[in-house]
């Protein structure tokens, strides 16, 4: 169909201001990052100039990196953030991909399965200082304070009801027929499940996992509240290097960086997963 | 099924898990809340519903209701709207969709206590990030963290950075799950780009936008972390002292246990009142 000269100008017009626009708005949605990133860069007493561009305007150094990666406690606190999101991500996938499975596959009469659901995803509404004080006094009367093993327990509870759901919605995307079948080969149900369904939807557990795992490395009301010395993870630590450090902007910006770098990369490893992990499973990505 | 039985395994080890953890701690902050425990005694008295009155005539909790609700109906809609526009935008027909998609999905990812040590750089007052920009451009300096109105605005715009990718990415999922046909065949009948946005697209999408309406809510109402550290305990004063940081400072600092938890469960009833209707509309997505 031949279309006009107007439209085609109109159509013009409208791809620069998309450009446009887009641009501007990822400039400033990397300003801050972009920001950080050249202050761990730059000697002390470049950080309170608003040089942005290194080499050309200032010489940048990897000074603040190399003394804040030798420092003991960043290597303390990313050890505790690594040992604590991997180990609440797998009980929260195990956990979660089981009560997926009898979501997807079962149906319950007693409370129904949509109720079962409303439950998992009511939980999302409770308020984490709620249970910030009863989940203190808890872990001070079994004395497990400033472990790791508070810290993981809440952290595989809180993001347990993720997995759940966004779980149900993989397994109901694979053909029962497979599994049926194993079923009249005398197949147990357990069998089934660890050995036909799980690896069928190991993309989707994959990413459960590591969403849990960048939930629990985030997470820092219940790490903060549980931990004093011992298994403080990153977020703990760095809020504490606040009033330390002070305005020791370039230790405090690759501290930042430590802390933003591991959670990102494995974000974009999820792309396709994120929509449907982000909303529980509600909206398909 | 002959396999009725067996069901019951693979749902309720994440129940129970769930209960042991979350709903029983509760039911013990539950009892709490009516007597007047403080940590480090054992010594309780009931006081029957003291504690949930008590709250009602105190302005530091009328200030904390403030400016919870002050920040969600800002920075909730403001981040929908940018979020939409981006999707919009991105939706149509351009190149370097997945580099924008791929940019944006950074800040979802970003800890917000990462983002308050960032904040330390970028809104400290004397140079150094925006307020040294804008010295060099000869404008004034802007008090981020020091006035009580600005410091609001700080967590809007710290919440408004890390959350409109969200609103962004779920609103892009949505229109790209509207038919392109049908689109087309209004498009054919003669229909206006601003009607088959208006008849066609948004209908389609408002469930969508209800689901991030709810968990956008949820979460602003439970803001803690950027007010709590950036802005050192919710200041300057308690201008920015949200309702998690109310009762984390009753509860952890002040140590009243029992005060603490009856706070919680007023806030935990007034979280749930606000986002019933926006639940009702996240659960038809599971049926």
């Amino acid at each position: 169909m031949p279309r006009p000269a107007s439209v085609r100008r109109d159509k013009l017009i409208k791809d620069v201001v998309t450009y446009v626009l887009l641009a501007i708005f990822l400039l400033l949605f990397i300003f801050p990052i972009y920001w950080t990133f050249i202050t761990s860069i730059k000697i002390a007493a470049d950080t309170f100039t608003s040089k942005f561009l290194p080499f050309l305007q200032f010489k940048p150094t990897l000074k603040g990196w190399i003394g804040q990666l030798e420092a003991a406690e960043n290597f303390k606190a990313l050890l505790n953030s690594t040992i604590i999101g991997v180990a609440s991500a797998a009980l929260a996938t195990l956990l979660g991909s089981m009560a997926g499975y009898a979501l997807a596959r079962f149906r319950f009469r007693r409370v129904r399965n949509i109720d079962i659901i409303s439950w998992f995803l009511g939980l999302r509404i409770m308020p984490p200082i709620a249970l910030a004080l009863p989940i203190y006094a808890l872990m001070l009367s079994l004395r497990l304070l400033d472990t790791h093993l508070s810290v993981i327990l809440i952290h595989a509870a809180f993001f347990l009801p993720y997995a759940v759901l966004v779980s149900r919605d993989a397994f109901r995307s694979i053909p029962i027929e497979i599994e049926e079948s194993a079923l009249v080969d005398g197949c147990s149900r357990f069998q089934i499940f660890f050995r036909i369904a799980l690896p069928l939807i190991a993309p989707a557990l994959a990413a459960i996992f590591i969403l849990t795992f960048a939930f629990s490395w985030n997470e820092f009301l219940f790490a903060f509240v549980l931990t004093d010395r011992i298994a403080v993870t990153m977020p703990v630590y760095i809020a504490g290097t606040v009033t330390t450090v002070g305005v020791l902007f370039d230790a405090l910006s690759v501290r930042a960086m430590l802390a933003i770098i591991p959670p990102v990369i494995l974000g974009l490893l999820v792309q396709r997963y994120i929509v449907s992990g982000l909303t529980m499973g509600a909206v398909k990505g | 099924m002959r396999h009725e039985r067996v069901k019951y395994l693979f749902l309720l080890p994440a129940v129970i898990y769930i209960l042991a953890l979350t709903i029983f701690p509760l039911l013990t902050a539950l009892a709490n809340s009516f007597t007047d425990i403080r940590f480090g005694t054992t010594k309780a008295t009931f006081v029957g519903l003291r504690n949930y009155i008590a709250p009602f005539s105190d302005y530091r909790f009328h200030n904390s209701l403030y400016v919870t609700l002050l920040l969600t109906a800002i920075a909730v809609p403001i981040e929908l709207g940018l979020g939409m526009l981006l999707a919009i935008l991105v939706n149509r027909d351009i190149r370097g969709r997945s580099i924008v998609r791929s940019i944006l999905l950074v800040p979802l990812f970003v800890s917000p206590i990462a983002f308050a040590l960032m904040g330390q750089v970028i809104f400290y007052e004397g140079g150094g990030g925006i307020n040294g920009i804008l010295k060099d451009i000869g404008l004034h300096p802007i008090k981020w963290r020091s006035d009580p109105l600005v410091a609001k605005f700080t967590v809007v715009l710290s919440d408004v950075w890390m959350w409109t990718p969200f609103a962004f990415l779920i609103t892009l999922a949505g229109l790209q799950a509207v038919p392109k046909d049908l689109i087309e065949a209004a498009r054919v009948d003669g229909a206006s780009e601003s009607q088959i946005f208006r008849r066609v697209v948004l209908p389609i999408v408002t469930p969508v936008l209800l689901t991030i309406l709810f968990f956008r809510v949820v979460d602003t109402l439970r803001l803690f972390e950027v007010p709590f550290t950036l802005l050192g305990g919710g200041g300057p004063g308690i201008a920015t002292e949200t309702l998690t940081v109310y009762i984390y400072k009753i509860g952890f600092r002040g140590f009243f246990f029992g005060q603490a938890s009856a706070l919680s469960f007023i806030y935990l009833a007034f979280v749930a009142v606000i986002v019933s209707v926006l639940f009702q509309a996240v659960r038809r997505f599971y049926a």
